[in-house]
């Protein structure tokens, strides 16, 4: 079962946390201004941006004596 | 055509370094015990990897809307291509080990010599089971990859064809092995993989929450470029510190 849970969700929990906030902020903003043009041209961004910063916080921090 | 290029590249080299990996155990398993057991094992894995693809392909193509389609593809290409970045990040960064088949196909071999040998006459179960256990992981994520990227805009042609590049490429390089092994830079292929799947994450994601990228599929090169830009960044960060 670890292996599964390694292979499907990797070995932080910081990603698949990462990649299901992007995914609910996306859910949301969808459901709010899914008929607004600002969402239906940049939102793909939005979700650039977010993906972006949840790989950075899953890397070691400055200070951090990490060596995986 | 962008799109369609891309994910048969994107296919063809996560599927045939996943191969390679699932390779170098069997080939350990192949030289330290016997040949048979080793290819039973791996036999009963790609049986078993068979009947998943004949589940999660037509469940994941046929039984949900378009949409929704493309949010839970997006989705599983994110979980997958952005471990391989942190990953490859690490490995850039000087912070993890290089990957190397050849070198997991020696800890491999070192492994299995340990073990006692089977009595004469029996089945060497511990290595069908080494064998069937690395093929099976390795080739689940094969499948969990192409499946996904088959549900995406190009449909499953272009996956199905890079993955079948893949597995011949894998099979010459079996036939051969030792020196392909061990000149390929996988840490560096495998980081462009996680860039492509990731950018094929983001990408379909969007498209399924009804986001349009200027350029069409073009959008998948600049969000290329940014992944490569910040993880670039990130690799000098990590290695200074």
């Amino acid at each position: 079962m670890s292996a599964l849970r390694k292979l499907v969700l990797g070995e932080t929990w910081a990603l698949p946390l990462g990649v299901g906030l992007v995914l609910a902020l996306g859910l949301v903003l969808d459901a709010a201004f899914g008929d607004d043009r600002w969402w239906h041209d940049a939102g793909g961004f939005v979700l650039l941006a977010g993906v972006l910063v949840a790989l950075s916080v899953s890397l070691p921090r400055r200070g951090s004596r990490d060596r995986t | 055509m962008t799109a369609w290029a891309l994910i048969a590249l994107g296919a063809a080299l996560s599927v045939g370094l996943e191969l390679l990996e699932a390779l170098a155990i069997v080939l350990a398993v192949g030289v330290t015990r016997s040949w048979r057991d080793a290819l039973l094992g791996a036999l009963a894995a790609v049986v078993a990897l068979a009947v998943v693809a004949g589940v999660v392909g037509p469940v994941l193509l046929a039984s949900l809307p378009l949409d929704l389609l493309r949010v839970v593809v997006g989705v599983a290409l994110l979980l997958f291509g952005l471990e391989w970045l942190r990953k490859g990040v690490l490995r850039l960064a000087g912070r993890r080990a290089p990957s190397n088949s050849l070198r997991e196909y020696l800890e491999e071999r070192e492994a299995m010599e340990a073990l006692p040998p089977p009595e004469p006459g029996r089945a060497d179960w511990p290595a069908r089971v080494v064998a069937f256990k690395g093929v099976l992981l390795e080739g689940l994520e094969v499948v969990l990859i192409v499946a996904a990227l088959s549900g995406g805009s190009q449909g499953a042609a272009p996956a199905i064809l890079g993955a079948g590049v893949a597995v011949a490429a894998v099979i010459g390089i079996g036939a051969v092995v030792h020196r392909p092994l061990a000149r390929l830079p996988e840490s560096h292929l495998k980081y462009a993989v996680g860039v492509m799947l990731s950018s094929f994450g983001v990408f379909f994601l969007a498209e399924g929450l009804g986001v349009h990228w200027p350029g069409g599929d073009a959008g998948l090169l600049y969000v290329a470029v940014a992944l490569v830009a910040v993880s670039q960044a990130q690799i000098a960060r990590v290695a200074a510190t």
